[in-house]
């Protein structure tokens, strides 16, 4: 049974099931669009470069069961970190690996599940509101059919302690799977969070994952927040990350993709209110014939934001990278400040990559630059450390490494820069 | 914003199109319509060779299984295909051999235009060839040209005299089947400019032809066709005006570029179709394709383009740069105001080694207007060496206007270094205050930023063009930008 009809019958089974309040009437709704829209095509401006043929005519199965084999979950690079551990296995929320340290008992970290009973009016109020689905077909179909996912709220001025790292991973030793978790994050006034979204894959056959995540941050919060993806060569992951921000936040956003048969990420910023400052950048490191699309959009809805966009790319073998960024600026977004830049550095004949930083302004008091270049290793500074008596390999590890540098020094915690550093290490 | 500038914007609003006029004269036109009778009618018009209708015929029908495309930046109303006059032309029975025998009328027009052919003739050196409404009324100083060896003629001239050349290149860098209008131009091209350089011929002037649209209701495509063989050097200017009418009128131009082995054509455009009143009521679509191939190595074409009319412009000069060391080269600036709207922009495809491509792209938005920088900078798999360098640039006076931009990189070698800036903003107050303390008044100073930010384009213009560009900047932004 391929995906597209798995799809039918899994919702089916779930409507036959399902309490019939108006959760299940958005859901409803959100199928009804999902079946209007479809599947991205290629012959879609916004997925031009990326072909879902792989995923949609593949058979999976929406299970939250680990397999059986033993799949070492504290095997995780963040296992060992000081945090908070919020634990999804197949979409599932796992309270036995979770872990909880955060004194204050005011935030609430728990699962999408437990708080659409639990924190009704929170719910209700946030749910769905940020991230599209009328035009967005994988929004509508991750609500249709989602399967968990965090919840977190932090109330006015409060600050969380230590990280929140979302684990997610998906087990497929004994089948093909696929999953549709979906976090909701709720930053009140003035509050603080540092949050880590992980995926990581266990097991050999392939595997599907769509997430959504909506993240509101209210007036003067702050938010640092960090994705990283080390999944496997069978595994493809689609995400839309929207934030909803109001005046006077500021944002520092990472993404590091490490692995991954193909990812693609849309990453949403709306700037509702004045003095917005985000901060977004993004690394990745691809290898085979992997594939790495990266969609972002910035909204300056209005006066006086900043955003600061860079996203670097180091390519090898057949891989693939794509990358489109968008910088919207609406007709009162007066001050703006825009500024985006993609980096490319290929090391293979065969890899390609599609760059498209793209810029829509209705304002005319504005400063707005983007900028993307592609091409190898720079000659001379290899010829200077070659000269100094470094060796080929050597010397170009520390170029690349310094390439990476200015992403990784945006990246606060420790663990997560020594996991990168390892990564390139092990790939370069 | 300042009650100044309000007042600049203001003027710039109220500048009136000057070449508005029509001319009364008597034309002939074929029925209103499309279909494949109105194909039959102009090829038989134009007493062209079978294979020629054949060929206009195998674009029609593809052209209608085509639908218009929806991808661009803006949204036009619909085209009513069967409410255009697919063919007209002055009433002109001999074929010319001289100016003198040319009908006054259209000679005063050509006047009003300021590019007199009689004056042309004896002062600049610039052989002119002057297309009105579909037809190709006269060519100066082809006498001359001959000499060296250098063809340069209307297409229907060209298709009469030299068919196998015609035969050789027409669709072979722009195919019938290539868009909707490039199929919709094949169909029903009148006329347009041909240009044959010899090997190693240096043309000795430049070359120029001049596009009027007179007739209400009437779509102008023509077809221009440029070969440089071997060795050759040729500069190609065009410029266009159109009377001011309510309606929209259509021009779906196509050019072809060849140039051989170390070749070089230089393509400027001066484009100041009627661009409507400024509640954005008539004015022209200016849909085009363009396009250059560089077919030998170390050949060069160069794009520069100044865009001030039209409703909207719609078109992308690009290069395929096959041979070896090729060079293309794209320099633009783009003015909008009122409601007009720009979306344009090259496509440099990088096939041969070594191969280099510069885009500079200059765009100002004032009024309500859009300008979109759209273009395609690909590196072939093979295309080992490959060097792209583009710089876009968008200047926005008044707060309603809009700059945008979405340029695709499509790179597939590891060698290839591609390098891509954009920027966009608005005259900096310290800029007018420097210029303010130096006793330049305000619109003075935006005269000169305005033309330091288009210079690098301007300066690519051959002489007689830049003179011409410069004043229309002056005109399109008078008030603002003096």
């Amino acid at each position: 049974m391929t995906l597209t009809e798995r799809i039918q019958t899994d919702f089916k089974l779930y409507a036959t099931q399902a309490e019939k309040d108006s959760f299940f009437e958005q859901r409803q709704q959100a199928f009804e669009t999902f079946e209007k829209l479809g599947f991205p095509t290629t012959h879609n401006e916004e997925w031009k470069y990326t072909n879902m043929k792989a995923i949609t005519a593949g058979a999976f199965e929406n299970t939250c069961i680990p397999s059986t084999k033993n799949n070492n979950y504290q095997a995780s690079v963040f296992s060992g970190i000081k945090a908070n551990h919020l634990v999804f296995v197949n979409g599932s929320f796992n309270k036995d690996l979770s872990v909880f340290i955060e004194p204050d008992s005011a935030i609430i970290i728990t699962n999408i599940a437990a708080a659409r009973k639990q924190h009704a009016d929170l719910f209700n109020k946030h749910f769905g509101k940020y991230a599209h689905t009328e035009t967005v077909a994988l929004n509508a179909l991750n609500l249709a059919l989602l399967s968990d996912g965090a919840f977190v709220y932090i109330p006015a001025g409060k600050k969380l302690q230590d990280p929140l790292v979302i684990l997610n991973f998906i087990d497929s030793g004994d089948l093909n799977v696929w999953v549709q978790p979906r976090n909701l994050i709720i930053v009140d006034k003035g509050a603080d969070i540092t949050l880590v979204e992980s995926y990581e894959s266990r097991g050999e056959h392939p595997s599907y994952i769509n997430v959504v995540s909506e993240i509101f941050v209210d007036e003067n919060a702050h938010v640092e927040h960090y994705k990283v993806q080390q999944q496997t060569n069978e595994s493809y992951h689609t995400n839309y990350t929207q934030f909803f921000q109001q005046s006077n936040t500021s944002i520092n956003q990472v993404t590091l993709t490490l692995d991954g048969k193909m990812v693609r990420n849309n990453l949403h910023f709306y700037m509702n209110g004045t003095n917005c400052n985000d901060l977004l950048y993004g690394l990745h490191i691809s290898e085979k014939q992997n594939l790495v699309d990266n969609h972002t959009r910035v909204d300056h809805a209005q006066p006086n934001c900043f955003s600061d966009e860079k996203y670097k790319g180091i390519l090898k073998d057949q891989s693939v990278a794509v990358f489109n960024g968008k910088i919207m600026v609406h007709q009162d977004a007066q001050k703006t400040n825009a500024y985006q830049r993609n980096q490319n550095i290929l090391l293979s004949d065969e890899a390609s990559v599609y760059t498209k930083p793209q810029l829509e302004i209705f304002a005319d008091d504005v400063k707005c630059t983007h900028g993307a270049t592609i091409g190898q290793l720079d000659e001379e500074p290899m010829f200077y450390l070659r000269s100094r008596g470094i060796p080929e390999n050597e010397a170009r590890k520390m170029l690349l490494n310094a390439f990476a540098d200015e992403i990784s020094e945006r990246i606060k915690i420790p663990e997560l820069v020594t996991l990168l550093e390892n990564e390139i290490e092990k790939k370069l | 914003m300042s009650e100044l500038e309000v007042g600049i914007i203001g003027q710039v609003v109220n500048q009136e199109y000057k070449y508005g006029f029509s001319t009364n004269i008597e034309m002939e036109m074929a029925p209103k319509g499309l279909s494949e009778d109105i194909v039959r009618f102009i090829s038989a018009k134009k007493n062209e060779p079978k294979w020629m209708l054949e060929w206009r015929l195998k674009a029609y029908r593809y052209w209608l299984t085509l639908k218009e495309p929806t991808w661009q930046n803006f949204t036009y109303p619909k085209i009513n295909y069967q409410d255009i006059y697919f063919y007209a032309a002055p009433k002109e029975k001999i074929k010319l051999d001289n100016l003198d025998q040319v009908d006054p009328e259209l000679l005063k027009t050509f006047e009003k235009l300021g590019i007199s052919l009689l004056e042309q003739k004896r002062l600049t050196g610039v052989a002119v060839d002057a297309v009105f409404d579909s037809v190709s009324i006269a060519t100066t100083f082809k006498d001359q040209l001959k000499e060296k060896g250098v063809i340069f003629c209307s297409i229907s001239e060209a298709l009469q005299e030299y068919p196998e050349l015609v035969k050789k290149y027409i669709g072979s860098v722009v195919p019938q089947t290539d868009n909707y209008f490039a199929a919709l131009n094949s169909a029903v091209f009148s006329d347009g400019s041909f240009v044959y350089i010899p090997k190693g011929v240096r043309c000795p002037m430049e070359l120029s032809t001049y596009f009027r649209i007179n007739a209400e209701n009437t779509g102008q495509f023509e077809r221009t066709l440029i070969i440089a063989d071997e060795g050759s050097y040729v500069s190609y200017l065009e410029g266009c005006t159109a009377p001011m009418r309510d309606e929209n009128q259509l021009h779906a131009a196509v050019v072809e570029l060849v140039a051989m082995e170390k070749a070089e054509i230089k393509y400027s455009t001066v484009q100041n179709w009627y661009p409507g009143d400024k509640e954005g009521k008539g004015g022209i679509y200016n849909f085009v394709t363009k396009r250059g191939s560089c077919e030998g190595a170390y050949s060069k074409i160069s794009w520069t383009q100044v865009e001030t009319g039209s409703a909207i412009t719609w078109k992308y000069p690009s290069c395929i740069l096959k041979g070896d060391h090729s060079i293309g080269e794209f320099f633009s600036v783009a003015v909008t105001n009122n409601h007009q709207v720009a979306d344009t922009g090259t496509k440099m495809i990088h096939i041969g080694k070594n191969t280099k491509s510069r885009i500079v792209s200059k765009g100002i938005s004032a009024g309500k207007s859009h300008n979109t920088y759209r273009g395609l900078v690909k590196i072939n798999k093979k295309a080992s060496g490959a060097r792209n360098h583009t710089q876009c640039d968008s200047m926005l006076l008044g707060d309603r206007s809009g700059a945008h931009t979405f340029p695709y990189i499509e790179i597939g070698n590891k060698t290839a270094q591609v390098e891509h800036e954009a920027s966009t903003s608005k005259i900096g107050e310290d800029q007018i205050f420097y210029c303010n303390q130096r006793g330049i008044g305000t619109e003075e100073a935006i005269g000169l930023i305005v033309n330091g930010f288009c210079r690098e384009v301007l300066n690519q213009l051959p002489m007689e063009f830049a003179v011409e560009a410069q004043k229309l900047l002056a005109v399109s932004l008078e008030g603002s930008v003096g």
